[in-house]
């Protein structure tokens, strides 16, 4: 049925391009964008989102959907008048759309690409393209009205999600069943925390008791905080967005926030990502524009957001890839 | 001698009439071939599914988890035989009574306000139902029966849900029913002296025994097949528990979920949604033959 509707989609896209050229977006006489305008950080071009013109879909990561969706919110505020689709699918559901698929401009993703990911991607003419947007200190929490767990060490995490009852992690803990809300497999949150908590090996998570998955992360959020036995990871944002309800706790002691992610002393630290390809954003100037004014304009949403900002050095290679992949354009 | 046109009674042929009944043959059809086309493909896909995992694991083993290859329906299917059976609690007695007091005693006044209430109950999309169930009766049997006891995510609250969803369901076909057994026997009934709750207790509802069993297998097979409900309120991760206070995804949940999160095509996550599916469609299948043979049945007695 997915199929037959992809089949559907990508005819009615054929047949918009096909209506007309105006989709494509425009480009001024010279083969330059139409929507330069002065510089705002003096590396990227500014970009103007009044002359910006042309659909634009992106699709992946539930972690990095909040921060998208801000700079997407930014680039109509500030006048860009055409639509622009952000959906929370998981990172890797966004790469099957970005390069299997073919059907979006943008993956948004919470973990790096995979190899098999790239090749599927070649296949289809594509070449995927890193910016890196901002850092997220994966939250693991409780709920508000659990008083017992406030720091684990990571061992304890790893134990916490495969065992039966609390009580079998630490033995002062209460003799209750461990309610476990995690991000769905197709999810990168899930990818980086097996990676990260159990040596890449999902087989002892996902074999586990007791255990509920979702792509949704305000289903995990609402789980969590209503079970006073419950735990569960996502990305910060969610826990920044839901402070009332839950708790989030310290990993070996260190608190997620902006010092100790800055200082890389928190141990879930992951990099968020956005990915396009060269051809699309000359092919399509609205996708290098969107590109362009969400790395200029990144660290002003992404604390409001609820994530941390990259270091200068990384947003700024992001940069410089941008201006490779679109050179003579502007 | 003025010679009689032999085929005055011949109709001149009439081609919109022709082409209106091929076009109404062509509806027709068109439902056949969109039924025979969900079959082939889950046939097809379910196929690739059963390739890889056997069968026999499939119906026996308790575990259900693809990604690393635990393919036992039993924890999907269990949830969803327990939410579909709280379901028929609810819907079943409540809705015998709500059609018996239709059809032998409410005026037609009465009825005349009741069954359009009815029938607002029955056009509530299910993700308000979904939402109710999370939002209120969740908490009310959290309140209840403590929140320890109750999860936030369990099979009791989807189930009771949805028995009030499929109730106008059971009571329009029940009342049907009811209303298809001649006067002659209440009449009868009462020659004899009975009282009208005699009459329609003894007498009305074993007459319509077949039809009202009709329409609880076709309330059940309703209740098998919802979906935004349990994907809201029953549970997202298979368990297989008969605690209908514990979280456990029905089939179709995990479906919903599956296909929500756009798995890759071709692996076997994505083909046991289709063997599920199948599963599903013959569970179904099955409960609406058996329910049109007994409707079929009572309409033999009567007509």
């Amino acid at each position: 049925m997915k199929k037959a509707l992809t089949m559907v989609l990508a005819a009615l896209v054929a047949a918009t391009v096909f209506a007309g050229g105006q989709q494509e977006g425009t480009k001024a006489d010279d083969g330059k964008f139409a929507w330069i305008t002065e510089s705002e950080d003096g590396v990227l071009p500014g970009v103007n989102p009044l002359e910006v013109s042309g659909d634009i879909i992106t699709a992946g990561s539930s972690t990095v959907f909040p921060l998208s969706e801000a700079m997407a919110e930014r680039f109509a505020d500030e006048g860009y008048a055409f639509n622009i689709t952000v959906d929370s699918i998981g990172s890797g559901g966004g790469f099957e759309r970005f390069c299997v698929a073919g059907e979006t401009d943008i993956a948004n993703a919470s973990r790096p690409i995979k190899d098999k990911e790239r090749t599927a991607a070649a296949e289809i003419g594509r070449e995927p393209i890193e910016f890196r947007v901002g850092t997220d200190a994966l939250a693991v929490t409780v709920s508000s009205n659990n008083t017992f767990v406030k720091d684990v060490t990571m061992e304890e995490l790893a134990k916490i999600f495969t065992s039966e009852k609390w009580s079998d992690v630490r033995s002062s803990w209460p003799n209750e069943k461990i309610l476990k809300f995690i991000p769905g497999t197709d999810s990168g949150t899930f990818d980086y925390f097996v990676e990260e908590v159990y040596d890449k090996d999902p087989s002892a998570l996902l074999g586990t008791s007791d255990l509920q998955m979702s792509e949704d992360d305000n289903i995990l959020v609402q789980g969590i905080s209503e079970s006073p036995y419950g735990i569960g990871f996502f990305g910060y944002a969610y826990y920044v967005e839901n402070q009332s309800i839950l708790s989030v706790l310290n990993i070996d002691g260190v608190e997620p926030n902006k010092a100790n992610v800055d200082a890389a002393a928190y141990p879930l630290a992951r990099p968020l990502f956005i990915y396009s390809d060269a051809k699309i954003m000359k092919s399509k100037p609205q996708v290098a524009a969107f590109i362009a004014f969400y790395l200029t304009y990144v660290n002003e949403e992404i604390t409001r957001v609820g994530y941390f900002p990259a270091n200068e050095s990384v947003l700024a290679g992001g940069k410089q890839a941008w201006l490779k992949a679109v050179e003579g354009m502007y | 001698m003025a010679e009689i046109d032999m085929n005055w009674y011949k109709p001149k042929p009439k081609y919109h009439e022709k082409f209106i009944q091929w076009f109404l043959l062509f509806c027709a059809a068109i439902s056949i071939f969109i039924t025979l086309g969900i079959i082939i493909i889950l046939g097809q896909e379910s196929l690739l599914f059963f390739k890889e995992v056997s069968i026999v694991e499939f119906l026996t083993s308790t575990r259900w988890q693809p990604m690393i290859d635990e393919f036992g329906v039993w924890p999907l299917l269990n949830s969803t035989l327990i939410t579909s059976f709280i379901a028929m609690a609810v819907a079943a007695p409540l809705g015998l009574f709500v059609a018996i007091y239709l059809s032998e005693y409410a005026t037609d006044k009465v009825r005349g306000i009741l069954k359009p209430i009815l029938e607002i109950l029955a056009g509530i999309p299910t993700v308000v139902y979904g939402y109710f169930a999370l939002t209120f009766m969740t908490p009310l049997l959290r309140l209840i029966f403590g929140a320890d006891t109750v999860d936030i995510y369990n099979t009791a609250s989807a189930g009771l849900v949805m028995g009030i969803l499929i109730l106008p369901l059971v009571t329009s076909v029940t009342e049907d029913a009811l209303k298809a057994v001649p006067y002659s026997l209440r009449e009868a009934s009462f020659g004899l002296g009975a009282t009208k709750l005699e009459t329609s207790l003894s007498v009305v509802v074993p007459a319509a025994f077949s039809g009202i069993a009709a329409a609880f297998i076709l309330g059940l097979s309703r209740a098998v097949g919802e979906t935004m409900i349990v994907a809201l309120a029953a549970g997202a991760g298979p368990n297989f528990t008969f605690n209908p206070f514990k979280a456990a995804e029905t089939l179709t949940g995990y479906i919903v979920r599956i296909s929500g999160g756009d798995i890759s095509y071709n692996t076997v996550d994505y083909n046991s949604i289709f063997a599920l599916g199948l599963l599903l469609f013959l569970i179904t299948l099955t409960l609406n033959i058996i329910s049109r043979r007994l409707v079929r049945k009572y309409q033999e007695v009567y007509d």
